[in-house]
């Protein structure tokens, strides 16, 4: 089964982010409130994602800055990382496509496709 | 629609309640900001504040179904994002988003 981490300040987006994946994809979802509890969480050696759904725009640590932290963590480096963003200028675009996540999702997301919007953007055939 | 996707609207729907007394007090701070302006007035803090919360609402409105309230929430925020915002224009956006959000018939 897929294990999704999904970092996001705002309460409700976690929530119905889980909650969607959860049910059109029956994934297992950890979520995170901050980009540093975030790093801890996909650090856990038990719970390890297969992917990472984090927000662009966080209080404190933002998107990018805990991107870059987690490229220092050997075991996390390669958990592929896709930016949760309301941004949608595509200067913006552009800007957290050459930090090097695996892709960019938009705000606001449909939760009946979001699953299949992750699952393209990583390659997943399943 | 099919099961699954009846269930994750039903619990959607639920969970946007819930959050009502949230997005009222956001639509509060929105509000300010428009009076501030329209009396010349508006801190540079609560444009600030305000930007953010137009943000937050483009980003989640259309989650719920309310993509108007996503369009004009968006407008709202590209205003906002000017250092002095059209004052008119922003009481305007707010009258619409309210009523995108919360329609009165």
């Amino acid at each position: 089964m897929r294990q999704i981490l999904i970092i996001d300040d705002e309460d409700d987006i976690r929530e119905v982010a889980a909650l969607s994946l959860e049910a059109t994809a029956g994934w297992d979802i950890t979520t995170a409130c901050s980009g540093a509890d975030g790093i801890r969480a996909a650090g856990d050696p038990k719970r390890r994602p297969h992917a990472i759904l984090m927000d662009v725009m966080m209080p404190g640590m933002d998107g990018p800055t805990t991107f870059r932290k987690m490229q220092l963590i050997p075991e996390i480096a390669g958990i592929p990382v896709l930016f949760l963003t309301a941004k949608v200028q595509g200067v913006d675009q552009r800007r957290f496509a050459g930090l090097g996540v695996a892709g960019v999702l938009f705000k606001p997301f449909d939760p009946l496709t979001l699953a299949s919007q992750i699952s393209e953007a990583l390659g997943w055939k399943d | 629609m099919t099961d699954v996707a009846d269930t994750t609207a039903s619990l959607i729907a639920a969970i946007w309640l819930r959050i009502q007394p949230l997005i009222e007090e956001r639509l509060a701070t929105i509000d300010q900001a428009a009076a501030a302006a329209t009396a010349g007035s508006l801190a540079e803090e609560l444009r600030v504040e305000a930007l953010d919360v137009a943000h937050k609402l483009a980003g989640a409105l259309g989650m719920y179904g309310y993509d108007e309230g996503t369009r004009v929430a968006r407008e709202i925020e590209i205003l906002l994002g000017g250092s002095e915002p059209d004052a008119a224009r922003l009481s305007a956006l707010i009258a619409e988003l309210r009523e995108a959000i919360f329609p009165r018939s």
